[in-house]
C-alpha cells in the first residue's frame, strides 16, 4: 500500500518535471533563445515554471484516483469513437459556448453567483492570456523605427500586425490588464456581497479554501490598477514599491494555483467529458434494479462503477456464503430501493423482536 | 452528558413530510429539500421512512467521486459536492449505500443532506429532527436514547461484504450489532403488506 | 341576492386561491431576522409553539420553539409552512362590494360598515332580531370568540349565533359534560406516555394531530399496549398491538362489547363505581346483550378483536382513551363518546397520573372558542344560556338587563336550514367557510343564495365569501394579539408578529365599530384585546371554564395555564378530577347507558357503499389558508377516493382512474386510490376542497339530536368510473377545485 502510494508520487513528480521542462523549453524557443525575454519578468516566469510543475503533479495525482482515471480514459474513448467524432465535436463546441463562455449552469444556481464567477473568470483568463505570453517573451510590442506613431506586435518574434498609437485597438491593448482587473473587481464585489449575505455560504465557507483566493485576486487587481494610476496620474508615486508588491501577489497566486481552489480551472473541463459519457450510457442498455426490476441507470455506468468500487476495495458484492444467492451485488439495487430496504430491514428487526403487527384474530 | 447526535427510527415514521418541508428551510440550501421520504408501497402498506445522509466515517460517495468534490468537515459531516469541482457524474448517487445524494440536472450538481451544517455548526439542531412529530428523526444524546427508547442505537452497517460506519445512528432492538440492509438480514426484500379485507375474513 | 356575482373562473383569477411558492423575502437565506416572535401555530387544536422570524414587518421564516413544553419544537408540515400565508398575493386589502355579473368592486371602510349596520337594522326591523344571524369560527382567539358572543347578544340582540366548532367538538363536549360535568380533555398530554394501555378511537393521529404521535410512541417505548379503531389502517395503526378496522358507525358495538367482557371477567372497579358514580347499573344493564358476537355484528369486525381489546384494556393499571372525529361525526356522535367514556368510568382509571382520557380537538381554538359564549346555547365561562343565575351574572358583567339577553338560538345546521326556509334573512359570517365545510353543499349554497344580505369578514376570499354582498378584510393570527386554549385545556398566548397590511383591520375593531353603529358603542369601548381578555376573565369567573386567575403575563411565565384557574395565585389545573372529584354538583361521574342505532343513511341497494370523510395532514379545515400555500398544495394537491381493490375490482376501477362519487344529494369527481388498507365496504374522501371536488357535496345533513354535529362520517353513495373531467372548472388548478 505504502509502496503504491510512493510509486504514485514518483510518477506524478516525473509528470510535473516533464511539464515544467516543457514550459521552460517553450520560453526558450518562443523568446528566440531569450532574445525577446524581458529580464524584469524573470520572477514571473520562474513562478510560472514552478506552477506548471505543481499543476502537472497534482493533475497526475488526481488521475491516479481510480474513478478519475476510469472516467478520464472512458471519456476520451467515447469522444474519439470515430463514428461519433464529428457529432461529438459539434456538441463540444456548443458546450464550450454555454458552459465555459456563458457559464449558464452557474446562472441556474443563482444570479449573484453567476455574475461573480463570470466576471472573475473572464477577467482572470484575459489577464492570463496577456501576462503569460508577455512574461515568456512570446509577444512584445515595439514602435516602428519609421514612425513613432505606429506600434508593431510580434508573436514568437515574428511581426504580426501594427496599429496606430491613438487607435481604439491601442487603447484596448495597453489597458487590457486594467480592464481585466476591473472585471475581476466587479466579480469580487458580487462574490463578497453574496458571501456576506448568504447564510448558507457563511456556514460552509472556509478562510483558506474560499476566501483566500478572493483576497489574492483582489490584491493582484488593486496593485495592478494602482500601478496604472501611479504611472499616468500620480507621476510614478511609489511606483517601485507598487510594482514589487504587485509581483509578490502574482507570484504567490501562481504558487497557490495548483493547490487551492484555482485548481478547479484544470479539473473542471472533466464536466464536458461527463456529458458525452452520460449520453453514451443513456443510449446503451439499461441496468435494472434487483428489487423493483425497474431500469435506473445505464449498464455502462453501473459496470464502470463496479470496476471503480473493486479498485477502491468497496465490497458491495455479497459473498455467496452469507446470502445463499449467487452473485448478488448491492450496486444492482437502485437508490430508492436502497432507502426502502433500510426501512424494511429496521422495521423487520423490530418485528423479529416481538413488536406487534396487527393481524387477524 | 455526551454530545448531541442524530438518530433514526423509521418504524416511528408516519409519513407526514414535516421533515421534507422543514429541510428546505435550512440556509445552506434554502428552497431545496434534501431529505428523502419513502412510501414503501402505495397499495398495500402505510409504511413510510425518512432518509437523511448517514455521514459515513469513510464516505463511499467521496471515494467514488472522480472530481474529488465531496469533503468531510472536521466534525465528520460529509458536505454537498463542492460546487467548483462537482462535474455532475452521479457516481455518488448510484454508489451511496443509503441512496442519499441527489443529482440536480438543472444546475448539473450533486447536493445532499449536510447535517444542517449552518445550524449544527452554530449549536442548533437540524431542522428535520427538531420538527419531526414522530421523532423518527431525533437529535439528542446517546444517554437520552438509552433512557427513553426500548432499542439501542448502532451505527454499523453491512452491504455485501462492505462494512460501513456512520456518524448517524439507527435505533434497533437491543442486542443487534449491525444492520444488513442488503438482501440478507431478512432473507428477502419484501415489506409487510396489510390487507384489511383478509384480516376481516380471518375470523 | 347572494348568488355568485361572477364566474368561478373570473373570481379565481382575481382572488385565488393562488399558491404562494416563495416566502416573503424570497428563498434567499434569511440572515439575521429583526425579531423572533414566540407564538403558536394556528393550524389545529394542538397549537404548537413556534417562533416566527420577522423582517421588515413581514414573516419571512420560522425557528422551532423547543422550550415550549407541549411540542418541544416539533411541527407538522402545516406548522412548518404556516409562515408563508403572510404577505400572500390573494390577501384582501380593501372592503369589497358585490356587483352583479362583475364580481366585486373595492369600497371604502366607512360606506362598507355603514351598509352592514343599515342592513342589520333594516332586516331586524322588518323581521325581528333573530332574522339576522351570526356564524363564527373555532379558529378565533378567545378574545374574539368572547366578543362575537357578546356582539350577537348585546349589539345585534339575536339568539342566532353559532360557530363551526359545531362541526368539530360538540359531540365530545356534550358527552364529557354529561358524564363528568366538564367539557375538556381530562388530562394533560404528559399523562399519555405514562399509561399502560392506549385506546385510540376514531383518531387519525398521524394526519390530524401529528404532534401527538411522539406521545403515543413514548407510551409504547414505556411498554404500553395500543388499540386503534378506524375503518382505515392509519400510519399509527401499522405497528400497534390491536387494530380494529371498525365499520363506520359500528363503534358502539366495540365499546359496549368490550364493557360486556370487562363485566364478565371482573375487570370493573367496583369500589370506584360505588363511591364516585351514579347510574352505573343502567349501563351494565344496557351492555348485557352486547356479547362480543353481538357487538361484532354491529362493528363489522370479528368478535375476537373485541375480546382482545377488552383483554388489553380491562386489567390494566393505567390507561388513556383518545377519541376524535371518527366517533364524533355521527348522528349518534354523543352516544359513541358516552360508550367510550363508560370504558373509562368502569375501569375507574381517571383523575390520576397516567389515567384518563382526552378528546383531540381539531380546530385552532376548538377548546377555547367553545367556552366563551359564541355557541347558540352558551354564555361565557361555558355557562348555560337558559340558566337564570348564569344569565344574571353575565348580564351584570355586560351591564345589560338580564331579559335583554336572547335565549337559546339555532345551531349551525338548523340555522342554515332556517336561512333556506327564509326565516333568517341576514347573516354576518367570519372564520367559517361553510361552502366547503358543511354537509350537503348544494343545500347550503341554495341557502346562501336566498339571503337578503350577507356580510363576511375574512382575510382571503373564501368560497363562501364569494357569495357575500360585503366582504371586510380581516387579519391573520400573527397580526393580532390574543389567547387560545389548546387541546389539553392549556391557555396560551398568540403574540402579534407583524402589523396587518394597510387596508385591513383586526376583526375585534371591526366588530366594535359595528356595535357602535348599532348604538352599543359604550359596551364595546375596548382599547386592546387585552381589555377584552380581562373582561372575559371576569365573565368566566365562577363558571366551569374559569379563566379568572389567568393573565397574559402569567401565561408567558408558565408557558400556558390550564383552566380552571379561579384566582391569581392558583397554579391552574392540568389534570381534572383528581381525587375522583367530578364536575357535577354531586361530585360524581354520571355514566350513561348507550344503545346502538343505525346511521341516518345506511348503505342500501341503490347507494351500496359507505362514504366516510376526513382530513389529510397537509391541509387545515376548509383549506382557505392551506390551499394557498404552495408547499402544502404540492404535498397534497387534490382529494381522492380511497377504496379497497376488491371494491375497485367490482366497480371496474383501476388505481388513478377518475370516479364519480354520488349520493342522493350530490356528486364529486376525483381520482381513485386503490389500496388494501381500507375496509372493502367503505370509501374515503378528504374534504378540504370546493365545488366538484367537495366530499361535502355528497355528505348528509343529518345531525346528532344532542350535540347537533353533522354526520360527516357516514352516508350512502354509489361510485362509478368516470372520464377525466374536462370542463372549465377542471382546468383550474387543484387548489381552486380543478385538477392537477
Amino acid at each position: 500500500m505504502a509502496n503504491a502510494i510512493q510509486k504514485g508520487v514518483v510518477r506524478a513528480t516525473l509528470w510535473g518535471l516533464a511539464f515544467a521542462a516543457l514550459v521552460v523549453a517553450g520560453v526558450l524557443v518562443g523568446s528566440r533563445g531569450l532574445k525577446d525575454f524581458d529580464t524584469a519578468l524573470v520572477p514571473y516566469a520562474g513562478a510560472t515554471v514552478f506552477a506548471s510543475f505543481g499543476l502537472a503533479y497534482r493533475y497526475a495525482m488526481w488521475l491516479q484516483r481510480p474513478p478519475t482515471r476510469l472516467y478520464w480514459f472512458r471519456g476520451w474513448q467515447i469522444f474519439l469513437k470515430p463514428s461519433r467524432l464529428p457529432a461529438n465535436i459539434v456538441l463540444l463546441v456548443r458546450q464550450l459556448f454555454s458552459s465555459v463562455g456563458a457559464q449558464s449552469f452557474i446562472a441556474r444556481r443563482g444570479a449573484a453567483r453567476w455574475a461573480a464567477h463570470w466576471f472573475i473568470s473572464w477577467g482572470s483568463l484575459l489577464a492570463a492570456a496577456i501576462t503569460f505570453p508577455l512574461s515568456f517573451g512570446w509577444i512584445r510590442f515595439e514602435t516602428l523605427r519609421t514612425s513613432q506613431e505606429q506600434y508593431q506586435a510580434f508573436v514568437f518574434g515574428l511581426p504580426v500586425f501594427r496599429f496606430p498609437l491613438g487607435s481604439v485597438l491601442a487603447v484596448l491593448a495597453f489597458n487590457a490588464l486594467d480592464i481585466s482587473a476591473i472585471m475581476v473587481l466587479i466579480g469580487l464585489g458580487f462574490a463578497m456581497w453574496r458571501r456576506a449575505r448568504d447564510r448558507g455560504a457563511l456556514a460552509v465557507q472556509q478562510l483558506s479554501g474560499d476566501l483566500m483566493p478572493l483576497f489574492l485576486l483582489f490584491a493582484i487587481s488593486v496593485t495592478g490598477l494602482l500601478l496604472t494610476v501611479s504611472t499616468h496620474v500620480a507621476r510614478g508615486f511609489h511606483y517601485n514599491f507598487l510594482s514589487q508588491f504587485h509581483a509578490v501577489t502574482v507570484i504567490f497566486t501562481l504558487l497557490y494555483l495548483p493547490f487551492g481552489k484555482f485548481f478547479h480551472i484544470f479539473q473542471r473541463p472533466a464536466q464536458l467529458s461527463i456529458e458525452f459519457y452520460r449520453r453514451a450510457s443513456a443510449a446503451g442498455p439499461q441496468a435494472t434494479c434487483l428489487r423493483c426490476a425497474k431500469p435506473f441507470a445505464g449498464r455502462l455506468h453501473i459496470d464502470d462503477l463496479k470496476q471503480v468500487e473493486a479498485a477502491l476495495a468497496i465490497k458491495f458484492a455479497a459473498p455467496p456464503a452469507t446470502t445463499g444467492i449467487q452473485g448478488t451485488h448491492y450496486q444492482d439495487v437502485c437508490p430508492p430501493c436502497r432507502r426502502k430496504l433500510l426501512a424494511i430491514t429496521q422495521d423487520g428487526l423490530w418485528r423479529g423482536h416481538g413488536r406487534p403487527r396487527p393481524e387477524g384474530p | 452528558m455526551s454530545e448531541l447526535a442524530f438518530f433514526i427510527d423509521s418504524s416511528r415514521c408516519i409519513g407526514c413530510r414535516a421533515c421534507v418541508q422543514a429541510c428546505e428551510e435550512c440556509d445552506t440550501h434554502r428552497g431545496v429539500s434534501m431529505i428523502h421520504l419513502e412510501r414503501i408501497d402505495e397499495h398495500d402498506s402505510v409504511q413510510t421512512a425518512p432518509q437523511v445522509c448517514m455521514h459515513c466515517k469513510d464516505p463511499v460517495c467521496a471515494r467514488v467521486c472522480p472530481a474529488d468534490a465531496i469533503k468531510q468537515t472536521p466534525e465528520g459531516v460529509t458536505q454537498s459536492a463542492l460546487k467548483p469541482r462537482c462535474i455532475g457524474c452521479s457516481n455518488c448517487v448510484l454508489a451511496c449505500p443509503f441512496g442519499v445524494p441527489n443529482y440536480y440536472g438543472k444546475i448539473d450538481q450533486m447536493m445532499k443532506c449536510d447535517y444542517c451544517y449552518d445550524r449544527t455548526s452554530a449549536g442548533k439542531k437540524p431542522m428535520c429532527a427538531t420538527v419531526c412529530p414522530s421523532q423518527a428523526l431525533a437529535f439528542t444524546t446517546l444517554e437520552e436514547i438509552g433512557r427513553t427508547r426500548q432499542g439501542t442505537a448502532i451505527n454499523r452497517w453491512v452491504f455485501g461484504a462492505e462494512v460501513v460506519e456512520t456518524k448517524v445512528f439507527v435505533v434497533v432492538p437491543r442486542g443487534t450489532r449491525e444492520v444488513r440492509p442488503d438482501l440478507v438480514q431478512l432473507g428477502g426484500s419484501r415489506h409487510d403488506p396489510f390487507d384489511v379485507a383478509a384480516m376481516l375474513e380471518g375470523a | 341576492m347572494a348568488k355568485l356575482s361572477d364566474s368561478i373562473e373570473n373570481l379565481f383569477a382575481r382572488f385565488g386561491p393562488h399558491v404562494e411558492q416563495v416566502p416573503a423575502g424570497g428563498w434567499a437565506p434569511i440572515g439575521e431576522a429583526d425579531k423572533l416572535v414566540k407564538t403558536h401555530c394556528c393550524f389545529c387544536g394542538q397549537q404548537c409553539g413556534i417562533q416566527l422570524k420577522v423582517k421588515d414587518n413581514r414573516v419571512v421564516g420560522f425557528e422551532p420553539w423547543e422550550e415550549f413544553p407541549f411540542n418541544q419544537g416539533k411541527l407538522c408540515p402545516k406548522g412548518v409552512k404556516r409562515y408563508m400565508q403572510n404577505a400572500h398575493p390573494d390577501r384582501l386589502l380593501s372592503p369589497l362590494e358585490r356587483v352583479d355579473g362583475a364580481g366585486f368592486r373595492d369600497l371604502a371602510w366607512e360606506p362598507a360598515l355603514a351598509r352592514i349596520a343599515a342592513e342589520m337594522k333594516r332586516i331586524q326591523g322588518a323581521n325581528g332580531n333573530d332574522a339576522f344571524a351570526v356564524l363564527t369560527g373555532a379558529s378565533l382567539t378567545n378574545e374574539k370568540a368572547y366578543l362575537m358572543g357578546k356582539f350577537a347578544r348585546v349589539a345585534l340582540r339575536t339568539a342566532n349565533i353559532d360557530y363551526n366548532g359545531r362541526l368539530c367538538m360538540v359531540s365530545a363536549g356534550a358527552a364529557s359534560k354529561k358524564v363528568f360535568g366538564i367539557d375538556r380533555a381530562a388530562n394533560p398530554w404528559s399523562d399519555i406516555p405514562k399509561a399502560e394501555v392506549l385506546l385510540i378511537a376514531g383518531a387519525n393521529i398521524a394526519e390530524c394531530a401529528p404532534i401527538t404521535t411522539d406521545y403515543v410512541w413514548r407510551a409504547r417505548e414505556n411498554g404500553a399496549r395500543i388499540i386503534v379503531l378506524d375503518p382505515r389502517m392509519t400510519p399509527i395503526a401499522r405497528t400497534v398491538d390491536l387494530f380494529i378496522p371498525v365499520k363506520p358507525g359500528g363503534d358502539i358495538g366495540v365499546f359496549n362489547g368490550m364493557l360486556h367482557v370487562m363485566i364478565k371477567r371482573g375487570w370493573i372497579d367496583r369500589a370506584f363505581i360505588a363511591a364516585h358514580t351514579t347510574g352505573w347499573e343502567a349501563v351494565e344493564k344496557a351492555v348485557e346483550k352486547y356479547t362480543p358476537e353481538y357487538g361484532a355484528k354491529i362493528a363489522g369486525v370479528p368478535a375476537s378483536l373485541i375480546v382482545k381489546a377488552a383483554e388489553l384494556w380491562g386489567p390494566a393499571k393505567t390507561s388513556f382513551l383518545l377519541h376524535a372525529r371518527g366517533i364524533e361525526h355521527h348522528s349518534k356522535g354523543v352516544d359513541n363518546c358516552l360508550a367510550a367514556l363508560n370504558l373509562v368510568v368502569g375501569s375507574g382509571r381517571i383523575g390520576r397520573e397516567g389515567c384518563g382520557y382526552a378528546m383531540i380537538t381539531g380546530q385552532g381554538n376548538g377548546q377555547g372558542a367553545r367556552e366563551q359564549g359564541q355557541k347558540c346555547d352558551q354564555l361565557p365561562g361555558a355557562r348555560d344560556i337558559e340558566n337564570p343565575e348564569h344569565r344574571r351574572y353575565i348580564a351584570d358583567v355586560w351591564k345589560v338587563p338580564e331579559e335583554s339577553i336572547p335565549h337559546k338560538g339555532l345551531s349551525a345546521i338548523p340555522l342554515v336550514e332556517a336561512i333556506h326556509a327564509g326565516r333568517i334573512k341576514g347573516l354576518l359570517l367570519l372564520c367559517f367557510n361553510p361552502l366547503v365545510s358543511l354537509p350537503d353543499q348544494n343545500f347550503v349554497r341554495e341557502a346562501l343564495e336566498k339571503l337578503e344580505f350577507f356580510a363576511v369578514i375574512d382575510f382571503f376570499l373564501s368560497e363562501t365569501a364569494q357569495h357575500a354582498d360585503i366582504v371586510l378584510p380581516g387579519s391573520l393570527m400573527e397580526e393580532d394579539e390574543g389567547t387560545t386554549t389548546n387541546v389539553e385545556g392549556r391557555v396560551i398566548h398568540h403574540k402579534k408578529a407583524v402589523d396587518p397590511p394597510a387596508g385591513t383591520r383586526e376583526e375585534w375593531k371591526i366588530i366594535c365599530d359595528l356595535a357602535a353603529r348599532l348604538g352599543q358603542g359604550d359596551k364595546f369601548a375596548y382599547a386592546s384585546t387585552k381589555e377584552i381578555f380581562d373582561e372575559l376573565r371576569v365573565a368566566s369567573k365562577g363558571g366551569i371554564s374559569d379563566y379568572y386567575g389567568i393573565t397574559w403575563e402569567r401565561i408567558d411565565e408558565q408557558m400556558g395555564i390550564f383552566w380552571p384557574c379561579p384566582s391569581l395565585d392558583h397554579p391552574g389545573t392540568p389534570r381534572l378530577y383528581e381525587g375522583a372529584k367530578f364536575g357535577h354538583a354531586d361530585g360524581k361521574a354520571h355514566p350513561q347507558p348507550v344503545e346502538w342505532r343505525p346511521a341516518a343513511e345506511e348503505a342500501d341497494a341503490e347507494y351500496p357503499i359507505i362514504l366516510t370523510t376526513g382530513r389529510t395532514v397537509a391541509h387545515y379545515l376548509s383549506g382557505t389558508q392551506t390551499r394557498r400555500i404552495g408547499a402544502l398544495v404540492g404535498q397534497t394537491p387534490e382529494p381522492w377516493c380511497e377504496m379497497h381493490p376488491r371494491l375497485a375490482g367490482k366497480l371496474g376501477v383501476a388505481d388513478g382512474d377518475f370516479v364519480r362519487v354520488e349520493s342522493r344529494r350530490g356528486w364529486l369527481t376525483v381520482p381513485a386510490r386503490v389500496l388494501t388498507t381500507i375496509r372493502p365496504d367503505t370509501v374515503f374522501v378528504p374534504y378540504h376542497w370546493p365545488f366538484d371536488r367537495a366530499a361535502n357535496r355528497a355528505t348528509i345533513r343529518a345531525i346528532d339530536p344532542v350535540s347537533n354535529i353533522p354526520e360527516f362520517k357516514i352516508c350512502a353513495v354509489r361510485v362509478t368510473k368516470a372520464p377525466r373531467p374536462d370542463d372549465a372548472l377542471a382546468h383550474l388548478p387543484p387548489q381552486a377545485g380543478g385538477l392537477s
